[in-house]
């Protein structure tokens, strides 16, 4: 492909995926009270905030906030460190051990979520953690997804294992281990697997509404959808509900992006 | 006196297949001295090391540290330290906290954990390297950066799985004196893994061959270049290695399945009987004849000077005070 078609390419991918977005934003500054626009609108003759002071009356925004940064900001961490723990365990198995764990995280991946509810809401109930923040961060114990244990395997794998010999020999604990040898030449995944967990975290709508029912421990993604039922010349406030979700996760991909995007994690693999 | 490092019928089996890596090896290291350990592939001369730093537990038998059995020390607390093949450097750690990993998990401070990292990479000059990543370094500095972090802890027993098998052919005979000294300096003692028996013989006081987990000589290297004691060393060790031969094809007087075992500088071509020459490889200042012998290849070491060409017949007779018979059944020395 010549570089021109390839950029070409790029323009039309970027519009494709930008486009829906963008029209997200500019709907939102639709000024409230006008009949829905006829077809796509790229920006209202006449933008104006009042979509969002409106969302605020509907919604208690600030409490919706508040759960799920408590909810994120628990639980992305917590995933973080049982998933890295995991992966690094995994790679310190001896071969059968390590089969079986992988067969098993394997196994669970492939069990559909719905199999949970019912087992998982007696179990809150039961421990009287139902309308309580819990029931949302309470994945993260699990590492949020099996992938996320496999990701960060993966990672660890390709560490030599000498590097982790050379590291027992010199006296470092497992924790040692893990902290000074395992982590600094994992970042790129780990800051992966960060995301994942952000991203089922900040938009978990069917754990909130399963089992997080009661006023006060809603989160964003429950009390922005009962937005839904507003009618058509009121879609700017829906659109302003979108923003608010979609922002936090677009400031900390610019914040990680650079981690993310950088070959560390590779760089460190194919030295030995 | 106790040896500095002593395994007494030492074994292992590997936990998963079952066989034996390493089966009933008896050897002694003393202080000041290095022992190479050789042998192919597989044969059980990595798993000695391990044994050895406690990264694995022997199945059967002892390893004794100054006499004393080490299967209840960790790793760790063994005067023990290991240079791994392609050296596990830390990649990102500078060569200072790779130097330093050790002294700083156990929590030394942070001046003597100085000024013990500049002494070592002082001794082994890699003083000027110390900010610089491994990815940085060349071969020879990692190398040289791997055995500091060895000395650090100031080892009694260093152990080194294919010291030199990264570095290019020049720089490895460099490296290999360096290393011979620093190896033997104040009285420490080496354990020296190589596939490769020319680097056994150069650095070992005494060197190992090793064959399926089983020991088939310890000697000094002149013995073994002398006195092969099986026909697997004799074949192995030497460059050229030992011809072998049956007795019949050299008329020999000794049983039909005897195997007669001549060095290429033991056949001497001017006189005796004729052989048809297969092969020439010249090696600067000398030549090597290999002599079809019988369908088998008699290899014999003359002078440039002698025009020789593949295809033409040569005299050539072995000395018969230096052959060596070797049992067919068993590649045992006869004695």
């Amino acid at each position: 492909m010549t570089r021109g078609a390839g950029t070409a390419v790029r323009v039309v991918l970027l519009v494709v995926l930008l486009l829906p977005a963008a029209l997200i934003v500019t709907g939102s500054l639709r000024r409230l009270g006008l009949p829905a626009p006829s077809g796509l609108e790229l920006l209202p003759a006449d933008p104006s905030l009042s979509s969002y002071r409106d969302l605020a009356q509907r919604v208690p925004v600030g409490l919706l906030l508040r759960n799920s940064l408590v909810v994120t900001g628990i639980a992305v961490p917590l995933t973080l460190l049982v998933a890295s723990w995991a992966g690094f365990a995994l790679t310190q198995l001896g071969e059968r051990q390590r089969r079986f764990a992988l067969g098993a995280a394997i196994t669970l991946l492939l069990v559909p979520l719905p199999m949970l509810w019912v087992a998982r809401f007696v179990l809150y109930l039961r421990l009287g953690l139902l309308d309580t923040l819990v029931p949302l961060i309470a994945p993260a114990l699990a590492a949020t997804t099996p992938f996320t244990v496999l990701l960060a395997y993966r990672a660890f794998r390709r560490i030599p294992a000498t590097q982790w010999e050379a590291a027992r020999l010199e006296g470092a604990s497992a924790w040692q281990t893990w902290r000074r040898i395992g982590l600094p030449q994992v970042k790129a995944t780990t800051t992966a697997i960060a995301a994942i967990a952000f991203v089922f975290h900040w938009g978990n709508y069917l754990d909130a509404l399963l089992y997080a029912q009661y006023e006060d421990v809603r989160t964003l993604p429950v009390g922005l959808a009962e937005l839904i039922e507003l009618d058509a010349s009121d879609q700017p406030v829906v659109f302003a509900a979108a923003v608010l979700l979609a922002l936090p996760a677009l400031l900390g991909l610019l914040v990680v992006q650079r981690t993310l995007l950088s070959t560390t994690d590779r760089a460190a693999a194919d030295m030995d | 006196m106790t040896s500095r490092l002593a395994v007494e019928g030492l074994g292992h089996r590997h936990a998963g297949s079952g066989t034996w890596a390493l089966r009933d090896l008896t050897l002694a290291v003393e202080p000041g001295q290095v022992l190479a350990v050789v042998g192919p592939s597989g044969s059980g001369k990595t798993t000695l090391l391990r044994l050895v730093c406690g990264l694995l537990r022997p199945t059967e038998g002892r390893v004794l540290l100054d006499g004393v059995d080490a299967a209840a020390v960790p790793p760790e607390r063994r005067p023990v330290a290991m240079v791994f093949q392609g050296y596990a450097l830390f990649p990102h750690l500078t060569v200072r906290d790779n130097i330093a990993f050790g002294l700083a998990v156990r929590r030394v401070p942070r001046a003597q954990r100085r000024a013990r990292v500049d002494e070592v990479a002082a001794t082994l000059r890699v003083d000027g390297l110390l900010d610089r990543l491994p990815v940085e370094l060349s071969g020879g500095e990692r190398q040289r950066v791997a055995l500091a972090r060895a000395l650090v802890r100031d080892p009694r027993v260093f152990c080194l799985d294919e010291p030199l098998s990264s570095l290019d052919p020049v720089l490895r005979v460099e490296a290999r004196r360096a290393l011979s000294a620093l190896l033997r300096a104040d009285g420490r003692s080496a354990v020296y893994v190589t596939h490769d028996q020319a680097e056994a013989t150069t650095v070992g006081d005494q060197v190992a061959v090793l064959r399926e987990g089983q020991l088939e000589q310890v000697a000094t290297p002149r013995e073994l270049y002398a006195r092969p004691a099986t026909s697997f060393v004799a074949r192995f060790v030497g460059t050229p290695p030992m011809s072998l031969l049956p007795a019949a094809a050299l008329d020999v007087p000794a049983r039909a399945d005897v195997l007669v075992g001549v060095r290429a500088e033991d056949v001497h071509v001017g006189a005796g009987k004729p052989y048809v020459v297969r092969e020439v490889e010249e090696h600067g200042h000398e030549q090597l004849l290999a002599l079809d012998v019988g369908g088998i290849d008699l290899v014999a070491r003359v002078p440039l000077v002698m025009n020789v060409r593949v295809g033409e017949t040569v005299l050539a007779q072995v000395n018969p005070v230096r052959i060596r018979l070797y049992d067919g059944a068993t590649g045992r020395l006869l004695p």
